[in-house]
């Protein structure tokens, strides 16, 4: 192949990372499941897919600013399930919805504060976290049930002007995180946070008077709050409080970060990757399942297109 | 004239340990100022006072009269300090504009970052300095020098006074340099303060014009340079004369343990041979790039020649070499190459120097033998380099150049070789580690080892070797005796290369 089309494909161009590669296997899988399943392209199958890939894409969009910063967020997942847990106390919703964001921006700070402060491993700290968040859902709901707030019900379920709001909720995610990612000094501060981390130079930004800790914490309180914002969509789809809804949904969302060509390392990624990342596990498992595929199987394909695609990637350290 | 920069006795102490002991420096406008000193002897640490890297413990920095402190280099930069670090300080994910705007962005009206005039007004200071560079590239992209000369333009942006510049050449070739010292001078001529450190004697004669002297952190004094010359230069930095710095000559020659004929770098370079004895030094001078590099490097398979014969201790060695187990290879025939970046192909920096020194003798070894613990010989080692350390446990990136330095020399001297092959032994090494590492090459040739140089200070050469073989166009075209070779011959052989007849 032309080298400098494989550089395009494998992001050796820019800091977007490679999100080229798996814009082409979506489209590929999307044109594949056309041809092969007459069930594909109809409306309520694809809504059932944006459905399907929002609070993934949620999560995941909300772990890019921390690997992009050069951190990890483990915590999500139980985060995700407390979220529902706390909304279905059966109180007002303009006490609960309040109040769980609260608890995500709280959870947010502790994680960065112990990872900037206490110089913990991003990956130790957020993994305890998500321990303590876990025996506290449990605690709180040992099993599923309770009911929302009707605002949650709604603001889920609900169809304005005859647009699905699941349609609605992934613009509004999609756009904030991107005037906050790319619209922002502390967008292009996280990168420089994740390249000098890369290089080998945490000092780097520092030096150009970027406050580095300031930006890590905000970025975990970020990535908390598009947690609890899945939490709420999940709490909407699922009518109950859940302490196992959101387990595994750090890792789901880290395999649409790095399928997305956001380099784990920080300082590389991009949102558009991220997003194309969460659809490309979407497509994957409604294709399979209009396919009857065990999902046994399911779990192990997963694994190897996430191995396929980052492997695609020229891992050059940067700068070096 | 006032000056435009004075440090008013700063003081500044790692862990009980003085660093920068009340000195005093005071700079002014269109002058090129020198910091010498051996290493650990205080430049960097005082020139991280005045950039806002650290916080001086004593004393204050006056600006233009007043009194400053800044907090961290930005501070540091927008009282108008820029400061060119050893290290790279850039982020090489981010634009050259990127870069230059971090931590103030332009904003537009909407709140978002506003890069159109971030990169138009890139793009004029780095016209400014003559650069053609696009201010959105990255800085990943870029050569070391371009990343230097954008660091430069970084402080003509912020309309900097005083420009830092800590070992701005230790990465650069002779073209590079030539043009950072025309940028240099044009600040100068702007009247801007610079600082100035190297260790290339040459470099501070060619640019400076006053030199201050450190030496343990203390301040030995401040000099118009057209007062000293580079011995009494060195003589204030460590209290001798150059001369001294050099161990005496070997003692005659035994056995030809060397013997490369009819070498051919490239396809139509002109071929060489070349010999060498045990208890002599030789040394591969010429301009950068010149194939001296390349002919040493064929040695252990990482540069494939085009033809020749080499023979080590009788014993011929196929080429090409594969550079999978090249360097293995030459040790087991009892040659040793020293390469170049300590840093990067040398040392493994995280791991303690025990480590590093004993490497070489595990690596012998079988892979799965139970590696022994080689205590005393590390100890031995140690001591005989005169490696300054806490202990055989301390890590090897704590050390300073020199010391590193000695401990990737002693690892191939712990190894037994005949013959050692190095590259820049004394590159970021101060005058005193560079006088023992002398000793140390010196030593391994009196005791019947032969020893090939290459290096790009002429002096070194001129003090350190026997013979000096002179390269240029891939070929070697002059010998001179050490003894008897000047500078200026060795510099005219290199240039002037196509008179010179062939040796043959």
């Amino acid at each position: 192949m032309n080298r400098g089309l494989l550089r395009l494909l494998t992001g050796g161009y820019g800091r977007q990372g490679l999100w080229l590669a798996p814009l082409i296997v979506t489209l590929l899988l999307a044109g594949f499941l056309t041809v092969r399943t007459p069930d594909f392209l109809r409306t309520e199958n694809l809504l059932n897919v944006v459905a399907q890939v929002l609070p993934i894409m949620i999560t995941a969009i909300g772990q890019t600013f921390v690997v992009i910063a050069g951190g990890l967020d483990l915590s999500v997942g139980s985060l995700i399930s407390f979220t529902t847990a706390v909304l279905a106390m059966d109180g007002p919703g303009y006490i609960l919805i309040p109040a769980a964001f609260a608890f995500a921006v709280l959870v947010g700070l502790t994680n960065g504060l112990v990872v900037t402060r206490f110089n913990v491993h991003p990956i130790i700290a957020t993994l305890a976290m998500q321990y303590i968040l876990l025996g506290a859902v449990r605690l709180l709901r040992p099993v599923a049930g309770g009911t929302l707030p009707d605002i949650v019900l709604e603001s889920v379920n609900g169809a304005p002007f005859g647009i699905p709001m699941a349609l609605i909720w992934a613009v509004v995610a999609i756009a904030t995180a991107w005037k906050l990612l790319y619209g922002t000094r502390f967008g292009l501060h996280l990168f420089a946070i994740g390249g000098g981390t890369a290089s080998g130079n945490e000092q780097a930004a520092r030096n150009f008077g970027v406050s580095d800790k300031r930006t890590m914490v905000l970025a975990y309180v970020i990535s908390s709050c598009f947690a609890a914002l899945a939490g709420v969509y999940l709490a909407g789809r699922i009518s109950s409080g859940d302490p196992n809804v959101g387990l595994g949904f750090e890792l789901d969302a880290i395999t649409a970060v790095a399928i997305g060509g956001t380099q784990l390392s920080g300082g590389i990624g991009s949102l558009p990757g991220t997003v194309i990342g969460a659809l490309v596990l979407a497509l994957l498992s409604n294709g399979m399942n209009l396919t009857n595929i065990s999902p046994f199987i399911q779990t192990a394909i997963k694994g190897a297109i996430l191995m396929a695609v980052v492997g695609l990637q020229s891992r050059k350290k940067m700068g070096l | 004239m006032p000056n435009l920069v004075e440090l008013s006795h700063i003081s500044k102490s790692f862990g009980g340990s003085l660093a920068v002991d009340h000195v005093s420096l005071e700079l002014f406008g269109g002058s090129v100022h020198a910091l010498m000193g051996e290493n650990g002897a205080g430049k960097s640490t005082l020139m991280k006072v005045l950039a806002g890297v650290y916080q001086p413990d004593e004393g204050e920095i006056f600006k233009n009269g007043h009194k400053v402190s800044f907090a961290n280099p930005r501070e540091a930069l927008e009282f108008g300090i820029s400061t060119v670090f050893q290290e790279m300080t850039l982020l090489p994910n981010l634009t050259i504009a990127e870069n230059m705007y971090l931590g103030r962005e332009p904003l537009t009206a909407f709140g978002s970052i506003d890069y159109r005039k971030m990169n138009s007004d890139t793009q004029a200071a780095l016209s400014e300095l003559g650069l053609s560079l696009p201010p959105q590239t990255l800085v990943s992209g870029l050569s070391i020098a371009e990343r230097q000369f954008v660091e430069i333009a970084h402080g003509v942006k912020a309309d900097a006074s005083i420009f830092v510049l800590d070992e701005p050449t230790a990465a650069l070739n002779a073209a590079d340099v030539e043009v950072l010292n025309k940028h240099i001078r044009r600040l100068r001529d702007a009247g801007k303060a610079i600082v100035y450190i190297s260790h290339r004697m040459e470099e501070i004669f060619n640019i400076c014009d006053t030199v201050t002297v450190l030496k343990d952190g203390k301040l030995v004094g401040t000099r118009p340079l057209s007062e000293m010359t580079p011995s009494s230069l060195v003589a204030m930095m460590v209290g001798r004369e150059l001369r001294d710095l050099f161990p005496s000559r070997g003692q005659g020659t035994n056995g030809l343990l060397l013997d490369v004929k009819h070498f051919k770098i490239g396809a139509s370079t002109k071929p060489f041979s070349l010999q060498v004895h045990g208890g002599e030094i030789v040394g591969l001078a010429g301009l950068e790039g010149q194939g001296q590099q390349k002919f040493l490097r064929s040695l252990i398979g990482q540069f494939q020649p085009f033809s020749g014969t080499v023979a080590i201790k009788g014993k011929a060695l196929p080429l090409p070499v594969n550079p999978a187990w090249g360097v293995r290879r030459l040790r087991s025939m009892g040659v040793a190459f020293v390469p170049e970046d300590r840093k990067e192909e040398g040392l493994f920096l995280g791991l303690p120097i025990a480590h590093n020194i004993a490497i070489g003798l595990h690596s012998a070894r079988s892979e799965l033998a139970i590696a022994k613990n080689y205590r005393q010989l590390i100890a031995d080692s140690i001591k005989s380099l005169n490696v300054r350390t806490t202990g055989p446990q301390a890590h090897a990136g704590s050390l300073s150049g020199g010391n590193q330095q000695k401990v990737l020399l002693g690892r191939y001297l712990a190894e037994g070789v005949d013959i050692l092959l190095v590259e820049e032994p004394t590159r970021g090494v101060d005058v005193g580690a560079k006088s023992e590492i002398y000793k140390l090459l010196r030593d391994f040739a009196a005791k019947g080892g032969a020893v090939i140089v290459l290096s790009r200070e002429t002096v070194e050469l001129i003090g350190l070797c026997d013979r000096i073989l002179v390269v240029h166009g891939n070929t070697v075209v002059s010998e001179m005796a050490g003894a008897s070779a000047a500078e200026q011959d060795i510099l005219n052989a290199a240039l002037n290369a196509e008179a010179v007849v062939e040796q043959e």
